[in-house]
C-alpha cells in the first residue's frame, strides 16, 4: 500500500526492532502449535536470526522489546554494548545471549509481580500496542539523530490472539508508523491468524507470514525478513491473502462487523448514543453503517 | 560519483582474481568470511544468508524464482559476484542442469558466527600494562593529520611539512595514475582530482589496492596482505594489542600502516603495541557511509573571491589547483578565481561540474555558467546557458538577480572576446525559462 521505496536510501545499513511476545500463557503449553517449539528453542531461532543480521553490515542495529502480559520493555539494544567477546575458550555465552536473557528474566519477573491481583480468564493477550508505542517512539529517537541514520523497520513475533480492547491504540501506533514510512513485518507464531497484524502489514508496506512448520522458524526469519528495505521491491515476498479488516467497538471493544460511526471523529460504536464519547458531538439522525473498509 | 565505486569495488575484485586454491585457503578464515559477505550487494547477501543451513545445491531456476521480474537485473549481478568470488559453486549434473551451494568453509565459519556472534581476532593487553592510551578524540585527530600528511606528500611533495616514512619508489607507485609529469613539474590528472575529491574510506582503499598491487616485486604474498588488512577491520577502535602477537610480515607491514594514520603504534616500558584508529575499522564498511572527513565552509562572492574556513593544508592544495591562492590566515584561505586559474584547471584535464562540487550549492550554478562558457568560447561552441539558467532556478537563486548577473557576465566576456565567438544559440539578452 504505502510505498516504503520512496523514501530513498542508498545503502542497507539497517535499524531492526524486534518485539518479542512473552506472554506465559502462550507458551506454557495450552497452544497447540506452539507444543512444537518451546521458548528456549524460540529464543536460539531468534538469537541466530539477530547475529545474522548484525553480521551482515557493520553498523546494522538490532533492539530488542519484550511484549508481556501487563507491561513492555527495551530487553536488548546492540549500539549500546559491544556485541565481541574476546574469545569464547572459557565457555563463556557470547554476550549477545547473555546480555538478552539477563534483561528478559528481570523483565520477566516484574511483569509477573504486575500479574499477581488478576486473573485473566483463558489465554490473554500480550499489550502488543505498548511495544509498537515504545518501537515508534525509539524510531523517532534515530530519525532525529542526523541525516545518516539506519533504515528502520519493526519486526513482531507475536503469538498470542488480539485484544480488542487495544484496537485504538494498535490502529493509532500503524497509521503513525505509516506516515514515517516505518514498514511493520509480522511473524505469526500462534494458531490463529491475527488481524491487527495483517492489517498492520498491509498499511505499512510490510510483510505479514505466518510459518506452517515453526521447527525452521530461523529459515523463515532469514529468508523473508532479514532483507533490507530497499531490496524489497525486487523480492517475491509472501502477499498478503485477503485481510481481515473488522474493527472493534470503541464503547464495549466488541469486534463488529456492523456498528454506527460518529461523523465528526469517525469512532465506531455498537449501539446508538445520543452524543459521541471521544469527541463530544451530538447527534439528531441515527443510520447504521455496515462493512468497514479502510 | 560513478568513478568512485569502481575503485573501491576493484579491492574485491582483486580478491577474486586470486587463484582458486588461494581464494578457499583465505576462507579458512572466519574474518575473511565476514569481510567478503559485508562487501556483497544487499541481494547477494540475502541470498548467502539463506543458503547457509542448505546443504543441497539449489537449482538455478529455481533462484530465478526469488525475484521480481524487474529485479532481474539485480539478480544477475548478484550471482555474478557470487560465483566470481567463490562463494557460490556451481554444479552441473548429468541432466545439464546447473545448481549452486555455498563453498563448504565459508558456510561453516559463517554457522559459527551466527550461534557464537562476533569474536575479536585477539585479545586486547590488559590496561595495567598499557599507560595513558588515546582517547578517541586524540585517535582520530591523529588519524586525520597522518593522512593528511600522505596526502600532502602524494599530491605535491615540496609542501609536505614532514615526510613519511615510505620510500620514494614507494610513493611514485601510489602516484602513478594520480600525477603526470609535466615540463614544468608533476601535475595532477583528472584522476587525481577525482581522487581528491573521494572521501577518506575510497582513498584510502585506492592506496591499499596499489600497495597490494606492488607486494608482490617485494616480495610478500598478496593474501596475506589481504588477509591481515580484512582482519584489522574487526578489532575495536581505540583498543592496544601486543604487536608480538603479529608475524614478521604483518609488523613489516604494521609500520607501513602507521604512516597511513590507520594504526597508531606506541611503546610502553618492556612492551609495544598498535591501536587501530577509526581508518582500520571502517575498512570493512560500505562505500556510501559517512567518513572522517574534516568539515569546511567555503564562501564565493559574486565577484568571484572566496573564502574558505579550513585550516588543512590539504584543502589549500586542492583550492590552489583551480584558484589563485591570496593569502593564508590561522583559520581562513582566500583566494580569488581568475581565468588564468581556471585554464590551468582545464588544461589539466579539470571539468567544471568537479570543481563546483567544492562550492556551496547557491553560487553554483553561476560558477558552472561562468567555467562552461569559458571553456565553451575556447573549446567548444556548444552553448549551456540554459543549463545554468535551469539549475539556478532549481537553486532558489532571485530570478531577476540572476538575470541581472548573467547578462552582465555574459556582456563581460563578449567584450573580452570582441564578439567574435559568439555561441551559436541564445544571443543577447536572456529570459528566464520554465
Amino acid at each position: 500500500m504505502a510505498s516504503i521505496t520512496s523514501k530513498l536510501y542508498s545503502d542497507d545499513v539497517s535499524l531492526l526492532v524486534v518485539l518479542l511476545d512473552t506472554n506465559p500463557f502462550l507458551w506454557s503449553g495450552e497452544n497447540t502449535t506452539t507444543n512444537s517449539l518451546s521458548f528456549p528453542k524460540f529464543l536460539t531461532h531468534v538469537f541466530s536470526f539477530l547475529n545474522s543480521i548484525l553480521l551482515l553490515n557493520q553498523l546494522n542495529q538490532v533492539v530488542v522489546i519484550a511484549t508481556g502480559l501487563n507491561s513492555c520493555d527495551y530487553i536488548y539494544d546492540s549500539s549500546s554494548s559491544p556485541t565481541t567477546v574476546e574469545s569464547l575458550e572459557n565457555g563463556r555465552m557470547p554476550a549477545l545471549c547473555s546480555k538478552l536473557l539477563q534483561n528478559l528474566e528481570e523483565f520477566l519477573a516484574r511483569d509477573q509481580e504486575l500479574n499477581k491481583d488478576e486473573s485473566p480468564p483463558g489465554i490473554a493477550s500480550s499489550l502488543l500496542s505498548g511495544s509498537l508505542s515504545l518501537a515508534l517512539c525509539y524510531i523517532q529517537k534515530v530519525f532525529r539523530s542526523g541525516p545518516l541514520h539506519p533504515q528502520p523497520r519493526i519486526l513482531c513475533l507475536q503469538g498470542s490472539s488480539d485484544g480488542p480492547e487495544q484496537y485504538v491504540a494498535i490502529m493509532n501506533a500503524i497509521f503513525s508508523a505509516q506516515r514515517s514510512m516505518v514498514p511493520i513485518d509480522a511473524c505469526v507464531i500462534g494458531a490463529q491468524h491475527s488481524a491487527f497484524l495483517q492489517q498492520a502489514s498491509y498499511i505499512t508496506g510490510g510483510v505479514y507470514l505466518k510459518p506452517p512448520q515453526l521447527d525452521g522458524l530461523f529459515q523463515y526469519l532469514s529468508t523473508v525478513f532479514s532483507t533490507d528495505l530497499q531490496s524489497r521491491s525486487f523480492l517475491q515476498l509472501p502477499k498478503p491473502v485477503g485481510v481481515d479488516f473488522r474493527a472493534s467497538c470503541f464503547c464495549h471493544k466488541k469486534t463488529i462487523d456492523m456498528g454506527y460511526i460518529c461523523s465528526v471523529c469517525l469512532s465506531i460504536f455498537c449501539k446508538h448514543h445520543k452524543k459521541c464519547s471521544t469527541c463530544g458531538g451530538h447527534y439528531l439522525v441515527s443510520c447504521k453503517i455496515s462493512g468497514f473498509q479502510v | 560519483m560513478p568513478q568512485v565505486k569502481i575503485i573501491a569495488k576493484n579491492f574485491m575484485d582483486m580478491v577474486a582474481a586470486l587463484p582458486a586454491m588461494k581464494l578457499d585457503k583465505l576462507y579458512d578464515n572466519t574474518f575473511i568470511c565476514e569481510a567478503v559477505l559485508r562487501s556483497l550487494p544487499p541481494l547477494a547477501k540475502k541470498y548467502a544468508l539463506q543458503m547457509l543451513y542448505i546443504d543441497v545445491p539449489v537449482p538455478v531456476k529455481s533462484m530465478e524464482e526469488w525475484v521480481l521480474p524487474d529485479g532481474f537485473s539485480k539478480h544477475r549481478v548478484a550471482i555474478d559476484r557470487l560465483i566470481q568470488l567463490r562463494v557460490f559453486i556451481e554444479n552441473t549434473d548429468r541432466k545439464r542442469e546447473t545448481s549452486y551451494l555455498l563453498h563448504p568453509k565459508f558456510k561453516s565459519n559463517l554457522q559459527k558466527y551466527l550461534v557464537y556472534g562476533g569474536v575479536l581476532p585477539r585479545e586486547p593487553m590488559p590496561s595495567n600494562i598499557t599507560v595513558r592510551l588515546p582517547t578517541l578524540e586524540e585517535l582520530d585527530a591523529y588519524a586525520l593529520e597522518q593522512w593528511e600528511c600522505f596526502l600532502l606528500q602524494l599530491i605535491s611533495s615540496s609542501h609536505a611539512e614532514r615526510l613519511t616514512n615510505f620510500s620514494p619508489s614507494m610513493m611514485k607507485v601510489f602516484q602513478r595514475g594520480l600525477l603526470s609529469q609535466r615540463e614544468k613539474g608533476p601535475r595532477l590528472t583528472e584522476s587525481g582530482f577525482q581522487f581528491l575529491l573521494m572521501d577518506t574510506n575510497a582513498q584510502l582503499w585506492y592506496i591499499i589496492r596499489e600497495y597490494i598491487s606492488n607486494s608482490e616485486d617485494r616480495g610478500l604474498d598478496p593474501a596475506d596482505l589481504i588477509s591481515f588488512l580484512l582482519e584489522l577491520s574487526f578489532h575495536a577502535t581505540g583498543e592496544a594489542y601486543n604487536i608480538n602477537t603479529l608475524t614478521e610480515i604483518q609488523r613489516s607491514i604494521i609500520k607501513d600502516l602507521a604512516d597511513l594514520g590507520v594504526v597508531k603504534l606506541q611503546q610502553g616500558r618492556k612492551e609495544s603495541w598498535f591501536i587501530p584508529t577509526k581508518l582500520a575499522t571502517n575498512l570493512s564498511v560500505s562505500l556510501s557511509d559517512s567518513s572522517s572527513r574534516k568539515q569546511g565552509l567555503v564562501v564565493v562572492e559574486t565577484n568571484f573571491r572566496m573564502y574558505a574556513y579550513s585550516s588543512s593544508k590539504l584543502h589549500c592544495e586542492i583550492l590552489r589547483l583551480f584558484s589563485r591562492v591570496e593569502y593564508q590566515l590561522p583559520n581562513l584561505i582566500v583566494g580569488a578565481i581568475t581565468k588564468e586559474s581556471l585554464y590551468n584547471a582545464f588544461e589539466n584535464g579539470i571539468t567544471a561540474e568537479q570543481a563546483s562540487i567544492n562550492m556551496p550549492l547557491a553560487l553554483e550554478s553561476l560558477l558552472l555558467f561562468f567555467f562552461q562558457s569559458c571553456r565553451n568560447i575556447f573549446f567548444t561552441s556548444r552553448s549551456n546557458i540554459l543549463i545554468g539558467l535551469k539549475s539556478s532556478l532549481v537553486v532558489g537563486v532571485p530570478r531577476f538577480w540572476m538575470v541581472w548577473c548573467l547578462n552582465f557576465l555574459y556582456f563581460l566576456v563578449y567584450g573580452f572576446m570582441g564578439f567574435t565567438h559568439l555561441p551559436q544559440e541564445g544571443i543577447g539578452m536572456i529570459a528566464p525559462v520554465n
